[in-house]
């Protein structure tokens, strides 16, 4: 670990003036903490290794203004995003504010909680586990969330609860006169056998500027099972900086998907921590982007126990000069053997001018492990479309289908039929529109 | 119906001549059978009908209903009832068989302005051409080709024939890797789907394909000409005698192997 430096301030230690004094004790601690360690954490620069493909300039050369000084428009057609499995089980944040009137739960028994963290912040699990799991060193966004939110979604899963629908957990981001930023935030304990599945959507309702920090903090106890699909949709000026990070303890199981549709520039960063044995969990991605999107995947898969069973399978399909970014580090400690680890990032190139860097980083320290991994840049195999042609099909729609065969691999496990049906339908509009021109087989 | 004239074509990557000079006529309703050795430009001559943009035609023409079709895409070709059977039919994960041929049967009936079917319509259809193939309806929702057995992508590629009802039909070795079973299910299918409409090009090696489906002319291909052609009968001397005895007819030429 390097030492902290007093370094330039960046936009975000600026910015930072603008956090209050919390109202709350423990949400004080939190803040004044992570302002602390904001004021000695430096900016990322290319010349860090984690941060060497990501040009930052759309951050660090752009003006952010608290959401109450950005001349926000009031949100247009909001029920449009609600997804009808989640008619009774769903929070809504409005540009990280919680809407009490979008946000319906009186479909959830009583002893789960879903509801605005700022009035469970003193639940004995908040005070366990809220900024407790997102360590992330050295790392200047998540004290940035830490030292703004207040408001974020808390999800509390009793012991053996099983909620039947699936939660949603949706952030609208809103048109405005001045480019904001916010800081959603959210915190999901699944206590022992509880059962729940989470859509976390991440959505722009207009085309203006805005940067999102979210952090999501998971903790599935033993034989807990929970399923979390991300979606995100930002706007496309939108700069989205993320940090699920998911702690697992014995038999327990989580299965995650994170759809990446939106945004300028995301940089993605889930970390997933095994804690005891006998663990099972997912981390799939997809990412489709044209134009001059970036995005940018930096996950953590951490080993630290015997037994355990993990399968990331990283999607991405590259447009006009779209740039992505894939660095996918798994751990497997000493101690942690029969460990099953499966990670494939496999991107589709359709343009001269897209961009991939992909770097799997696998850091193996037990010796009965079996850990396969891949990382492919391909084009669209020209075999394929001639056979599609031959068959009637145009060269365009040849590759349309190619390309809509490809990236629905990674959406075959969401099993909320509304949310599958609607990355269907992303799919296809992604593969028949093109935000820039040229298309190379 | 076909006609090609003096075909000569190269690989467009490295100029490698493959066809030297190919010419052979097929009407409607006939049934031509092309034979030869290993290598000799059987497959390319298909794939160069069907509009294979690996390969670049240097002389020579390809008359489809006296049009000339060198410099239409594959697809076009298609619409205008060009089909060919893959000796290797390709894999193609993720998009099912249905997909594909409701797309397929949908922008080739446009193109020739027949009403598309709608998927109940096209249900029953499919249904009727299973039958053709013996095989049950779970052919339909399995991705194209991808993991099935030699004979099932040949059934495969037939019962796409059978679906889309081209005017020319290229089937390039059709009958390799069928059981004896199959390979009379997929001849029959042939033959039935055959009328004095269309015209059938196979390619083979070997004879049984042609003890169910006789053909009006057998033609020889080596070293990328057409080196002898005749009827029936022509198959029958092959099958006895080899290539060895034509391989002077190919070179007499000067360009045979
Ligand atoms: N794309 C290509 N690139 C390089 N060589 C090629 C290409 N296509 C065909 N050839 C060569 O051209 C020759 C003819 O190939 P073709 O596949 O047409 O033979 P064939 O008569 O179908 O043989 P078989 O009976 O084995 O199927 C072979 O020597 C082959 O290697
Ligand atoms: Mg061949």
């Amino acid at each position: 670990m390097s030492k902290p430096i007093k370094a330039d301030k960046s936009i975000l230690h600026e910015l930072a003036s603008h956090v209050q004094t919390a109202k709350n004790s423990t949400l004080g601690n939190i803040r004044e903490n992570s302002l602390k360690e904001l004021n000695s954490t430096r900016f990322p620069t290319p010349k860090d290794e984690d941060w060497r493909f990501l040009d930052l300039k759309p951050i660090t050369r752009s003006e952010f203004h608290p959401v109450s000084e950005a001349g926000i428009k009031p949100v247009a057609d909001a029920e449009q995003y609600f997804i009808p499995e989640s008619e009774n089980s769903r929070l809504v944040f409005v540009n990280g504010q919680y809407s009490e009137s979008y946000s319906s739960v009186k479909g959830l028994s009583d002893k789960v909680i879903v509801g605005n963290l700022a009035e469970h912040i003193d639940h004995p699990a908040a005070g366990k586990f809220l900024n407790k799991l997102a360590v992330y060193e050295n790392d200047p966004f998540t004290l940035f969330n830490g030292a703004f939110f207040e408001d974020g979604g808390f999800i509390y899963l009793p012991k053996n609860s099983r909620v039947k629908d699936p939660i949603q957990i949706l952030n609208l981001y809103t048109d405005s006169e001045k480019p904001f930023f916010t800081v959603p935030r959210l915190l999901v304990v699944a206590e022992e056998g509880a059962n729940a599945t989470i859509i976390e959507d991440h959505i722009g309702t207009g085309d203006n500027k805005y940067m999102t920090v979210p952090v999501s903090e998971f903790k599935v106890h033993s034989k807990a099972h929970v399923h979390h699909v991300r979606t995100q949709r930002d706007s496309l000026k939108a700069i989205h900086v993320s940090r699920p990070a998911t702690y697992i303890e014995k038999n327990g199981e989580y299965h995650s998907y994170t759809i990446t549709l939106g945004g300028h520039l995301t940089r993605n960063e889930p970390m997933v921590v095994q804690e005891d044995e006998e663990v099972d969990f997912t981390l799939d991605g997809l990412v489709l982007i044209d134009g001059d999107q970036i995005a940018d995947t930096h996950s953590i898969l951490d080993h630290r126990f015997s037994h355990g069973e993990s399968h990331q399978l990283h999607k991405v399909v590259v447009k006009g000069n779209a740039h992505s970014i894939f660095n996918g580090k798994i751990f497997v400690r000493r101690d942690a053997q029969k460990i099953d680890s499966f990670q494939e990032n496999r991107n589709l190139l359709l343009s001269t001018n897209g961009l991939v860097n992909t770097k799997p980083q696998l850091e193996i320290f037990a010796d009965d492990v079996l850990c396969s991994h891949g990382a492919t840049i391909g084009q669209l195999d020209p075999e394929h479309v001639f056979y599609l042609q031959s068959r009637g099909m145009t060269e365009q729609k040849a590759k349309e289908v190619l390309t809509y065969a490809f990236a629905l691999e990674t959406i075959e496990n969401i099993k909320v039929e509304s949310v599958h049906q609607l990355l269907i339908d992303e799919v296809k509009r992604y593969t028949t529109t093109e935000l820039t021109k040229e298309v190379v087989a | 119906m076909l006609e090609i004239k003096n075909l000569h074509v190269i690989v467009e990557e490295d100029g490698t001549e493959i066809l030297k000079g190919v010419n052979l006529t097929v009407n409607k309703g006939e049934i031509h059978a092309i034979m030869g050795p290993n290598g000799s430009g059987k497959s390319t001559l298909a794939k160069v009908v069907a509009g294979h943009p690996e390969y670049e035609v240097t002389e020579g023409e390809i008359l489809y209903n006296g049009e000339d079709i060198l410099e239409l895409d594959p697809d076009e070709r298609a619409h205008l009832g060009v089909f060919l059977a893959f000796q290797y039919p390709v894999e193609v994960p993720g998009v099912t068989n249905k997909i594909l041929l409701r797309e397929s049967y949908n922008t080739i009936a446009e193109s020739r302005g027949r009403e598309e079917l709608d998927p109940l319509e096209f249900d029953d259809y499919l249904a009727k051409k299973l039958e053709l193939v013996d095989q049950g309806p779970e052919f339909l929702d399995r991705a194209v080709n991808t993991g099935f057995s030699g004979g099932e992508k040949k059934r495969n590629e037939i019962f796409q024939m059978a679906v889309l009802e081209p005017k020319l039909s290229l089937l390039d070795e059709t009958d390799s890797g069928l059981d004896i079973d199959a390979l009379r299910i997929v001849a029959d299918g042939i033959k039935k789907l055959h009328g004095e409409d269309d015209a059938v090009v196979m390619i083979t090696h070997y004879q049984r394909m042609l003890n169910y489906i006789t053909p009006d002319y057998v033609h020889v291909m080596i070293g990328g000409k057409i080196v002898k052609s005749g009827d029936k009968d022509l198959a029958l001397q092959l099958e006895e005698k080899g290539y060895e005895w034509l391989e002077s007819y190919a070179s007499v030429n000067g360009e045979g192997k």
